[in-house]
């Protein structure tokens, strides 16, 4: 049963990669990904190295260059395959496809694999750069390793969401659109969704006098910033060995100087409860209080809703008539 | 061969269509159509644009539901068993998609595999499309360099690729040239003399006269007429032209049977409807009685005179 899924989805997506392959300036688009790439990781990495630092240069070199291939990654993905679905309506080669004895499911699970696939070979592209941080130093392959994956899961849902898009509507080009307005919702939506609601959610305290005291309560929608690509890239980033500084005033804290844990550290402080105890002995809040799992499980539910989604939409037979069939 | 396949075929036409109506908002595309496909026939389904034809095939082809009636392919419901039907049905859209950056072989195959042939039988089966529709050559060439003939064989081998037992076409002589057209008869008539039923719609007579076998006329959604194309013959009738070297003689060898409709003294003359007997009786008188006639012909096809009486009244 499952062998018998797994063939159909891969007989769709091999024959979907090759088109894809066959269509489109692919080397052209690749060489400009490998040389934006390469453009930005040296300028970070010259940033790095005139900027005094304690420690190695990798550790930051690759929370950077992650960041922003997760930005570019949620850029192109929506025009992996918000046309994957209506775009074969419009061109009449859907209904040839629904009616061989493919099932749904093998035809969203190929069309989706076979976008992906291009998308990863991108992401592939990056790795060069991810050995020059590894190669700067302070990494371990673990970290690098978990970065990259869930970078890669991100960008299948992005795929998942823009594919089912592209089966409920008719038009890619609004297909298209509305996954970039899914990929804002999931990004800068979340975050705006959170500043706006946390003055509402703040408590407020009688204290002695005529005034309340007001306490900020983020810890009571620290789950809306969790669905966030960049929440869940920086948070799932393994912890790096903590390192004790010499502050200024004499004690000694831990200072990551590494943007993934900073922004990771960050969100998980949003979800303690005012006076709780908290952190370990060495300062950094542990894993209890990690917002990623839950981030990237709703993610990932999302993507499988998509992926039911497009499968409901091409079974056949069905009420609707496909788009680009005469009828008279 | 398959036990239900045997039992299917003399069981039950290759296609039964009992009271389908469908509409499309407020347009009613079907209104209680019938339909009966024979195996080892072809079958015209003729009607004017706009008439449900499409519609029709899109839910014979599994794609579409009727809103009420029973649809039965292959001696299988539509409704119940549209995997089943899929099996042994083979479509063929007016719109062809194809998929343009593939090799020709590679379409094919690929469609071989979407319809669980093995590696070895989808090659085998691909080789042996290929050489019906006289691909061969553009075995290993991209799609796209293929003429719109060609990439219309290349469609009707897709719908061939598993064997079925029934075949739907639609509009599938539109834009061929008359050489194409020629092969897609041929291909249509051995495929029915291989016991296939194959249906195929279409709004251009001329062409069906020679293809098919039985023709079902449909328009307003419903079907008018049902009859056999060599009945359609004896029964039929049509308006002839008959000309002569002496317009005279052949008016007066006409005023004299009272089968003259023109009262000028023309050599040629449009003649009223008449069956083929009718037609063979008067042109015999007129040579019997002198004229040298050189054309005698009907105005229209068998085909096409049925049509337009059957439609006239209908509006």
């Amino acid at each position: 049963m499952i062998g018998h899924l797994v063939r159909g989805a891969a007989l769709v997506a091999g024959q979907e990669f090759r088109i894809r392959l066959r269509t489109g300036r692919w080397r052209w688009l690749l060489g400009a990904w490998v040389l934006v790439l390469a453009v930005f990781t040296a300028l970070v990495d010259a940033a790095l190295s005139s900027v005094h630092m304690s420690g190695a240069r990798g550790v930051p070199l690759l929370g950077i260059l992650m960041l922003f291939v997760l930005g570019l990654v949620l850029v192109i993905s929506p025009a992996l395959t918000a046309q994957s679905v209506n775009g074969d309506r419009e061109r009449g080669t859907l209904a040839t496809l629904q009616i061989t004895r493919l099932t749904p499911v093998q035809i969203a699970l190929g069309k989706l694999a076979a976008g992906w696939a291009v998308g990863l070979v991108a992401l592939a592209l990056t790795l060069p750069f991810v050995g020059w941080a590894m190669a700067e130093g302070g990494l371990t392959i673990a970290r690098v390793a978990g970065v990259v994956s869930v970078a890669a899961l991100l960008m299948g849902v992005v795929c998942a969401f823009s594919q089912a898009l592209s089966a409920l509507l008719a038009r890619s080009i609004t297909s298209a659109l509305l996954s970039y307005v899914v990929v804002f919702a999931l990004t800068a939506g979340t975050g705006i969704a959170f500043g706006v609601l946390s003055p509402l959610v703040a408590e407020h305290r009688p204290t002695v006098g005529s005034y309340d005291e007001t306490i900020s309560r983020p810890d009571r929608i620290w789950w809306l910033l969790a669905p966030n690509p960049f929440v869940i890239l920086a948070d799932s980033a393994p912890q790096l060995p903590p390192r004790v500084v010499e502050g200024p005033d004499g004690r000694t804290y831990v200072r990551p100087d590494d943007p993934l844990s900073a922004f990771g550290q960050e969100v998980r402080r949003i979800r303690i409860p005012p006076d709780t105890a908290s952190g370990s002995s060495a300062g950094l809040i542990g894993d209890e209080w990690a917002v990623w799992p839950y981030g990237l499980g709703f993610d990932l539910l999302l993507a499988a809703g998509a992926v039911w989604v497009t499968a409901r939409r091409l079974r056949a037979p069905s009420h609707r008539i496909p788009r680009g069939v005469r009828v008279g | 061969m398959d036990a239900t396949l045997c039992h299917v075929t003399e069981d039950e036409p290759g296609v039964v269509v009992q009271d389908v109506w469908r509409s499309f908002g407020s347009v009613a595309a079907l209104r209680g159509v019938q339909l009966s496909v024979p195996y080892g026939q072809v079958t015209a389904l003729v009607g004017p644009n706009g008439a449900g034809k499409t519609t029709l095939l899109l839910i014979l082809a599994t794609l579409l539901t009727p809103d009420r009636g029973q649809v039965r392919v292959a001696g299988l419901d539509t409704a119940a068993d549209p995997s089943g039907v899929r099996a042994r049905m083979g479509w063929m859209p007016d719109v062809f998609g194809v998929y343009d950056q593939l090799k020709v072989r590679e379409y094919l195959g690929f469609f071989a595999a979407a319809y669980r042939l093995d590696r070895a039988a989808g090659a085998a089966r691909t080789a042996e499309l290929l050489s019906l529709i006289h691909l061969e050559e553009y075995a290993d060439r991209p799609v796209h360099v293929l003429s719109r003939g060609q990439k219309q064989r290349l469609a009707m081998a897709r719908a061939l690729i598993h064997r079925p037992r029934v075949l739907l076409l639609d509009e599938p002589a539109s834009g061929l040239d008359p050489r194409s057209r020629l092969e897609l008869r041929d291909t249509l008539r051995s495929l029915a003399a291989d016991g296939v039923a194959v249906l195929v719609s279409s709004h251009i007579l001329s062409e069906l006269e020679e293809i098919a076998d039985r023709v079902v006329l449909v328009t307003g959604g419903q079907t008018v007429g049902e009859f056999e194309m060599a009945e359609l013959g004896r029964q039929g009738r049509v308006g002839y032209r008959v000309r002569a070297t002496d317009g005279a003689a052949l008016a007066a060898a006409l005023a004299s049977r009272s089968a003259d409709s023109s009262d000028q003294d023309s050599a040629e003359v449009a003649l009223p409807p008449m069956t083929e007997e009718e037609a063979a009786d008067l042109l015999t008188g007129l040579i019997g009685a002198g004229v040298r006639v050189v054309a005698y012909e009907p105005l229209y096809s068998r085909l096409e005179s049925a049509y337009l009486e059957m439609t006239e009244g209908r509006g």
